[in-house]
């Protein structure tokens, strides 16, 4: 019986009503499925009672996607099993299928470790775990900064991270998907097998019911992107339901593909004197050609950029508060900081990769010494530490001001544009928030152009004008072919600025395509699209 | 002033995972590293040397791929190092190694100081650095946190103890061993390891230190490990599901089911 299931919202539900974008919302009911049956039984009554449903995982996103409004609030924070394991007879490739509830933190201590509870599994399942336990190490690659989100909200917002420069988004690594729609009815999606005619589309469920729809005609940006529905002509259809923000149905299972892991990891962490020099470091190591430079073939998998003032944040932090006193000293003249990792198989290759970089640093302007190379596991750490205590130190700022000023709250952009428009991008964000005069950090995956700017106000007056410059930002970006959500996911926060970089007319394409599955618009309302659209 | 620092290679991981037939420690393609309380030793010796002036030479003993962690030492600023390796010392318990470090030291010459970590994180003994100073008949302190003043004739340090701490003054040479909370490590530069590369390395046999055959590897070893495990895991965790009202709930009946609430049964 669904109705068991759905219970009513109390105080002791009170977390489930925020997420880690600081915002808080209502709801009137809330449920804990744990199976893709309990998940279809509860979607198919709140449909038929015209509720709206809002889906949640471990609420660790940055674009209150999973802040109920209003209705009912499905928490699948309880479908954490893995639910089988094969191995492709032809490539030898792992894949896993999962529950959406599992952790990215569990997922990994799973898989390094060998340890999955496999009791409930087939033989054949068994069998190729059997077969994973003696192959090589294996690892997932995608790493979005928060571990303990949940593969379910990943899939949802494509989400990325330091490694995607190389490895690319999560949408990568996911082979199979089963999604239930609002009507209960279920959606078994395999890549390789359903693809649009163009931007047309037909779906079929489990129980044969026909879905067509028209895909956006839009074209994406050329960037890393999580903004809005993935639309390409003939495309595999289960990238349509990557990314989507969970407006189009309810993820229940998910086959991930595992990659074997490198032999050698190392990170190095470059300093500059000059954000100029860090950015041609950055166009150097990604193997571009600059005038009086080498051309260079390094192939990092990551390019973490850090600017003056993140640097300046944690050299503050690590002098008034000791969690953060095991971070290195950085020397005043360093004024930003690029973070690369390299993966690779033997020691003298991956030697010869380090030296390549220390010439790509001189050729840059910066100097070989000026470096922290990490290449044991506790350096690795140290470095890894480094590179979150940055946005921890922020948060813990914001936190500080929202306490004297409850208006105020995080303000991080989460755009990328391309290639070109690196340098520029940079130099609009500087100017502007010099121009507006407010604190401010930016830190992210440079290696994609893909940076957060981070505005700290002190007021309210500095919050309207951080929030006046975002936007302002988001029509900037897109005119520069950018994306104004490249790894966040649009969620609700986010919803105006897609209609900025999309217009009315490709918004109203994307709501046609969500009415094809969810016709009384009940999932996940206000993601994507804002409520003032809602009933358009 | 002229520093020794002692470094051994040990396993990148504390989970290490033991072949159940042979005893031995299955390598699972992680590399090994250096001793993560070395690298506290190789530390200090460095900022020594950058404050009095000086050399540091690292010394190890062990399989001639321990040249990588030495050359990483050398990435870090130690200036040279000597490595001994032979089959000859193979199967050494801590008497032994000590013996065939000391020889090393010999060979190195004319040392102020010999700085070891405190104890290596696969065999957990402690014993080296004591044995070496006594094998070489210098002065020692162990577990030293904190070195106060320092010349090339004595050193001033603080040394941590099961009941707090004491100032030493040793006379040098001599043998110091310290803790993990004496300093942070550097870490390498991208200069530092391109110049570690052809930093001067040694690599010595047991004839080449004039060891006695008797004192050396398992020979001259009067311990031996007869056996190697993995403890067994006698206590369970188990986690409860569910909300704050279920999981209370299944405590509670645990708690009951195991008599320990108090009520009598």
């Amino acid at each position: 019986m669904a109705n068991a299931l759905i219970r009513p919202m109390s105080g002791e539900y009170e977390e489930y009503l925020r997420d880690e974008s600081r915002s808080v919302g209502k709801a009137e009911s809330i449920s804990f499925p744990r199976t893709t049956e309990e998940v279809s039984s509860i979607l198919k009554e709140m449909n038929e009672k015209k509720i709206p449903v809002t889906v949640q995982g471990s609420r660790t996103g940055l674009a209150a996607a999973a802040v109920p409004y209003e209705g009912h609030a499905m928490n699948l924070s309880r479908m954490d099993k893995v639910l089988s394991c094969r191995q492709d007879d032809q490539t030898g490739t792992f894949y896993f299928t999962l529950q959406p509830g599992v952790l990215l933190s569990e997922l990994r201590k799973m898989i390094s470790g060998k340890r999955f509870q496999t009791a409930d599994w087939t033989e054949e399942a068994k069998a190729a775990y059997t077969a994973f336990c003696r192959a090589p190490e294996q690892f997932f690659t995608p790493d979005p900064t928060e571990t303990s989100a949940s593969l379910g909200g990943m899939v949802n917002c494509n989400a990325s991270g330091a490694r995607s420069f190389h490895y690319g988004s999560v949408r990568g690594y996911i082979n199979a998907l089963k999604v239930v729609l609002m009507d209960g009815e279920t959606l078994t999606l395999r890549r390789g097998e359903q693809f649009a005619q163009g931007r047309k589309g037909t779906l079929r469920t489990d129980t044969g019911k026909e879905i067509s729809f028209t895909l956006p005609s839009y074209q994406m940006p050329h960037t890393k992107n999580a903004s809005g529905y993935y639309a390409e002509d003939d495309m595999d259809l289960i990238d349509l339901f990557i990314g989507s923000d969970g407006t189009l149905g309810v993820t229940c299972e998910i086959e991930i593909r595992l990659l074997p892991l490198p032999q050698i990891i190392w990170g190095v962490t470059a300093f500059f004197d000059q954000e100029e020099k860090a950015l041609r470091y950055v166009r150097l190591i990604r193997g571009e050609q600059l005038e009086g430079c080498d051309r260079f073939d390094i192939h990092p998998v990551s390019a973490e950029f850090f600017n003056g003032d993140a640097l300046e944040i944690l050299r503050r932090e690590k002098r008034e508060n000791s969690a953060f006193a095991q971070i290195h000293d950085i020397p005043q003249q360093y004024e930003t900081a690029i973070y690369v990792e390299l993966h690779g198989d033997t020691e003298e290759e991956m030697t010869n990769r380090l030296l390549e970089l220390g010439k790509a640093i001189q050729q840059a302007g910066g100097k070989e010494e000026d470096t922290w190379v990490a290449r044991s596991q506790t350096d690795l750490d140290r470095l890894m530490f480094f590179r979150h205590a940055i946005p921890e130190c922020v948060n813990m700022l914001i936190d500080q001001r929202k306490k004297k000023n409850k208006e105020i709250t995080k303000l991080g952009t989460d755009m990328a544009v391309p290639d070109a428009a690196l340098e520029e991008t940079m130099a609009m964000y500087n100017t502007m928030l010099k121009e507006k005069g407010l604190q401010s950090a930016i830190w992210g995956h440079v290696g994609n152009n893909h940076l957060h700017v981070n505005i700290l106000p002190n007021d309210s007056e500095e919050y309207r004008k951080g929030k006046e410059l975002y936007n302002d930002w988001a029509a900037k970006i897109t005119a520069k072919g950018g994306a104004v959500s490249a790894e966040h996911g649009v969620g609700k926060l986010k919803a105006g600025f897609l209609r900025v970089m999309y217009g009315e007319e490709h918004i109203g394409e994307m709501r046609q395509l969500k009415k094809a599955f969810d016709p009384q618009n009940l999932l996940n309302r206000g993601n994507l699209f804002a409520p003032e659209e809602e009933n358009k | 002033m002229k520093i020794i620092v002692c470094i051994k290679q040990v396993p990148s991981t504390n989970q290490v995972k033991l072949d159940p037939e042979t005893k031995t420690i299955i390598r699972d393609g992680r590399q090994s590293v250096i001793n993560p309380f070395d690298t506290y030793a190789i530390e200090e010796a460095v900022q020594l040397k950058e404050k009095l002036g000086g050399k540091v030479t690292a010394l190890s003993m062990g399989i001639p791929a321990t040249q990588r962690i030495l050359r990483e030492a050398m990435s870090q600023g130690v200036d040279e190092a000597l490595l001994l390796s032979d089959r000859a010392f193979a199967g050494a318990d801590t008497l032994a190694t000590a013996y065939t470090l000391a020889l090393g030291a010999r060979h190195i010459g004319d040392f102020d100081l010999i700085v070891c970590g405190r104890m290596a994180t696969d065999g957990d003994t402690a014993q080296i650095g004591p044995e070496l100073a006594e094998d070489l008949g210098v002065p020692h302190v162990t577990n030293v946190s904190e070195i106060l003043e320092a010349s090339d004739k004595e050193l001033l340090c603080r040394k941590v103890t099961d009941y707090g701490t004491q100032v030493v003054r040793m006379k040098l040479p001599g043998v110091i061993t310290v803790a993990k909370d004496i300093n942070m490590p550097r870490m390498a530069s991208i200069r530092g390891v391109r110049e570690s590369l052809e930093a001067p390395f040694t690599m010595l046999g047991a004839a080449d230190t004039g060891a006695d055959p008797a004192r050396i590897g398992l020979k001259g070893s009067p311990t031996q490990v007869v056996r190697t495990f993995t403890p067994e895991k006698t206590v369970e965790c188990q986690f409860l599901q569910g909300d704050a009202k279920e999981a209370a709930g299944a405590l509670c009946r645990l708690l009951k089911e195991e008599h320990l609430t108090g009520e009598e049964a």
